[in-house]
């Protein structure tokens, strides 16, 4: 059998989940002799542009006009597209500003003249093009990028998680940020996958891997209410990775008529 | 009416110190689509004695192992009075069976079991069974109709009911068709629909519900019959109607119910309804034990 | 049942002699969160937190694990069994009545008509020594009937002041006294006046109660109330509540491959009957799609189904759920509501 022909790209991003995929050292081999890495930019030379791919891994979000471009041609030259990465699946720390007119921030972060960038408010993949598979993350995990390919090289998709990041916290033993510390953890809305990153270094969880499928923010949100924790704190901390637009406007709302 | 708990009587295999978790490399004999997205395979353990001593009851199930992708819970189609093949109908569904259609015949899988009650073969003993089949309902109802064939003195009339959307999706068709033939068995076939595809065989039989032919089986005594009834949520709501206005009493209305039977011996927690656990209490329920648990059907 | 005397002054030495049987795992005090307790493996018996409360995972962790591989695969040689700590002896140490009914119950789950040779196998090598305790707030052992033990352990230490009275169940916990008979004195008159007092003070410190007589049947009256929508409203779904609670057993079993995609492990891992696939069946069914009908399912399996299939409940008191959810909600609050029809939203 012929090894499944791959691609990795970035679009709008830090490259943090492409550095991930570097940083499986120990698989790194395996995983070389497995695939046949076609298109590399960030990792490799004489990168085959134009090729079809089995597998095509895109992080980044679609933040830019010309990444629409890359995405769509990424897209076409594929049969498997993955999301790797919470900007990739959920559009992630770039979306959190989505709020601010472009020009505006334009200005504020490059001054007055910028002609080099055609800024947009940013969006996941699945905004533009059909993704086969999300592995969300900030960055991704090792483990679960390496059980994604190893199931794609065996012709299957990956299972999906489905399930909260407390549980993974509660099997590490670790104090509950929100019932001890009083913390906005988001713990409760975030999908597992991390084994409890933060709170297993006393740190309340940011939601990096994205929401759960059945998510229930106002649940949530009046949880932190009751214990005292000012709305605009909630909303804040709530919404840094993965929160639908919609979320922090009608939370307040909610959380406002709540306090009366 | 107590079901026989399976853990005392068939699998014998399971004895303290064996691994019930344990899949055995079974190999694929053949596999022929039946209807679309719903194909027989055929298995046999690779070790010969477990191949010969294997038994089970009609009814039971088993789980299957794709090597590297997992597990799913199928119910056995062939008689365990026709001993050294396994045969399994199954539906391509999920991960799992996506990955077994995938592979050829001679590939290796695992299987565990066999697991749950069963049809109470020998209760039944002496009674006429009315087995009435929707869809794919007939996938577990097959064994229990070839074993009582098979055994043919212990029974009294065997009639079944076999009613599908379309004649394309008629499982066993062929098989099912020349039993209509046959004076030991009463077979009624119905479709709704005529054929879908021109590569179905045209139908000739009748068209209708399944309820339709309740009206060709005549002068049933019903206090010395069992109703063995499976098929999709819509089907037993109808059916059952039927089998009550017979006369059937609820605990001679026998179902096969489906759940997310993931251990298949009673611990994972995810067939748990009501206080009974589908994967050992089940699959098989009486109509009284499905009306007084909740969230059953 | 046979009781002996231990000294306070002599029970670190028993403690470390215990190693010679096998790893002892004690309740820890966290150093960074004073009051919260974990089982862990004991090096130095000055570690022993002896006043603990409850710890945040019961110990049931070293029974039914967490997470664990149960077997190798390979696709031409099959599967080949892996059974995690097969040979190691190992002594609970410090476990409250409530912890030790919370092994009873899994004991009956997995042993029962079908052997899980994972749980058997570390259960038999595992030795059960009780300790005596002071209920909390949060503590409702004494409503479910799980304050006291009458078996389920090897050896059971009450506190009566200046000693432990000790309360051998098994031969195998006679065995262990035997052996270090120095350290161990008869019963006299006075220690059982102490016993006495002890069990009364005990019984008068409980401040939270549950009334769980006719529970079953009147849960059965109530399966449509608007409780069970009421706490979907507030329920997150997490599952700490099933990860911390020493009865709950339910695991999910899923295959990890290697790159070779040949090789691979088969993998055991707590679940949780409020996760949304839990009764996700191929092909898209949910038999409990929605999140009221998972949250009373937890209510029912405890406080029903188990009484339908064992003969009693498989909620032990400890505590532990109130002391885990993070929406606050609390099974006694739950349970009383239920029984005085009273449902107030939060």
């Amino acid at each position: 059998m012929s090894k499944p022909k791959i691609g990795i790209f970035g679009l709008t991003s830090c490259a943090g989940d492409q550095l991930m995929i570097l940083n499986c050292e120990d698989q790194l081999i395996d995983l070389a002799n497995a695939v046949d890495i076609r298109d590399w930019e960030m990792a490799k030379t004489n990168n085959d542009e134009e090729c079809e791919l089995d597998i095509a891994l895109v992080e980044g979000s679609v933040a830019q006009v010309r990444d629409i471009e890359n995405l769509k041609k990424i897209r076409k030259r594929s049969k498997i597209l993955v999301a790797i990465g919470t900007c990739a699946v959920w559009g992630g720390i770039p979306a959190m500003k989505n709020d601010v007119p472009r020009d505006i921030m334009l200005k504020e972060v490059y001054g007055d003249k910028v002609e080099f960038i055609e800024s947009k408010a940013a969006q996941p993949l699945s905004s533009f093009v059909k993704v086969d598979y999300n592995l969300p993350g900030c960055p991704i995990e090792k483990d679960q990028f390496l059980q994604m390919m190893a199931s794609f090289l065996n012709g299957d998709m990956p299972e999906i998680l489905n399930f909260s990041v407390c549980s993974e916290c509660k099997m590490k033993e670790n104090i509950c940020q929100i019932v001890y510390k009083q913390e906005v953890c988001c713990g409760p809305l975030t999908v597992a996958g991390c084994g409890a990153r933060c709170p297993s270094h006393n740190v309340p969880c940011s939601g990096c891997h994205g929401p759960i499928e059945e998510v229930h923010y106002d649940a949530e949100a009046k949880m932190f209410q009751r214990k005292g924790i000012k709305p605009e704190e909630i909303i804040r901390k709530m919404q840094v990775y993965a929160a639908p637009a919609w979320m922090p406007e009608k939370l307040m709302e909610e959380l406002q008529h709540e306090s009366k | 009416m107590l079901l026989t708990n399976p853990s005392q009587t068939v699998c014998k295999s399971y004895d303290l110190g064996s691994n019930p978790y344990k899949p055995e490399l079974a190999r694929i004999i053949s596999i022929d689509p039946m209807v679309e997205d719903n194909y027989l395979f055929r298995f046999r353990f690779e070790d010969p004695d477990l191949n010969n001593s294997f038994q089970y009851r009609p009814g039971q199930f088993m789980e299957l192992s794709v090597i590297g992708v997992g597990e799913a819970p199928i119910s056995i189609s062939s008689t365990p009075t026709r001993r050294g093949v396994i045969e399994m109908c199954i539906r391509r569904v999920g991960r799992v069976t996506n990955a077994l259609y995938r592979l050829k015949p001679n590939d290796l899988i695992g299987l565990r079991g066999p697991f749950g009650n069963g049809f109470p073969v020998e209760e039944m003993k002496g009674h006429s069974l009315l087995i009435v089949a929707g869809g794919l309902g007939m996938v577990p109802l097959r064994s229990i109709l070839l074993y009582a064939l098979d055994n043919r003195q212990d029974y009294d009339r065997i009639i079944l009911l076999y009613g599908t959307r379309y004649p394309d999706h008629l499982l066993f068709r062929s098989e099912l068709e020349a039993m209509m033939y046959r004076s030991d068995v009463e077979c009624h076939l119905i479709v709704e629909k005529p054929a879908l595809s021109p590569d179905t065989p045209e139908w000739r039989g009748k068209f209708g519900l399944v309820t339709d032919l309740f009206d060709d089986v005549k002068d049933l005594d019903v206090k010395r019959s069992y109703a063995l009834v499976v098929g999709p949520p819509i089907f037993y709501r109808f059916v059952l109607t039927k089998c009550l206005d017979m006369g059937f009493s609820k605990d001679h209305i026998l179902m096969s119910l489906e759940r997310r039977m993931e251990c298949g011996i009673g611990k994972c927690g995810h067939c748990e309804i009501g206080s009974k656990k589908v994967c050992t209490d089940g699959p098989v329920f009486t109509y009284w034990d499905v009306i007084n648990l909740p969230e059953m059907i | 049942m046979k009781v002996v005397k231990l000294p306070k002054s002599k029970v670190e030495e028993f403690l470390s002699s215990l190693q010679d049987f096998g790893e002892v795992i004690i309740p820890k005090e966290k150093t960074e969160h004073p009051g919260v307790y974990y089982f862990d493996v004991m090096e130095n018996p000055s570690e022993m937190a002896w006043e603990y409360l409850r710890t945040i995972i019961p110990p049931k962790k070293y029974l039914h694990k967490p997470r664990e591989v149960i077997f190798k695969f390979h696709k031409e040689q099959g599967y080949q069994e892996v059974i995690e700590d097969k040979e190691t002896k190992r002594i609970l140490f410090g476990l409250h009545p409530c912890d030790i009914h919370g092994i009873k119950i899994l004991d009956v789950v997995f042993n029962r008509d079908y052997m899980d040779p994972y749980y058997y196998a570390r259960r038999k090598n595992t030795v059960i020594i009780g300790l005596s305790c002071l209920p909390d707030e949060k503590c409702f052992c004494k409503s479910m009937n799980t304050d006291y033990v009458e078996d389920g352990f090897d050896l059971f230490l009450s506190d009566i002041g200046e000693d432990f009275l000790v309360a051998v169940g098994t031969s195998l916990g006679d065995d262990l006294v035997a052996e270090r008979a120095h350290l161990f004195s008869e019963v006299e008159e006075e220690d059982r006046r102490k016993y006495l007092a002890f069990r009364k003070k005990r019984n008068e410190s409980f401040r939270l109660e549950l009334d769980i007589s006719d529970l079953p049947y009147i849960l059965d009256l109530e399966q449509k109330s608007p409780i069970w929508d009421e706490l979907g409203k507030r329920c997150l779904t997490c599952g700490s509540c099933s990860m911390v609670c020493p009865t709950c057993y339910c695991f999910n079993v899923y295959d990890t491959l290697n790159l070779d995609a040949k090789s691979g492990q088969r993998i055991k891992q707590w679940d949780a009957c409020l996760f949304k696939d839990y009764a996700l069946v191929a092909g898209g069914h949910n038999f409990r799609e929605n999140r009221a009908e998972r949250v009373k399912n937890r209510y029912y399996h405890k406080q029903f189904r188990m009484v339908e299939q064992y003969g009693k409940p498989s909620c032990v008191g400890c505590g532990r759920c109130i002391d885990a959810c993070p929406a606050g909600i609390d099974v006694v609050e739950v349970l009383t509501k239920v029984r005085e029809g009273s449902y107030v939203t939060h």
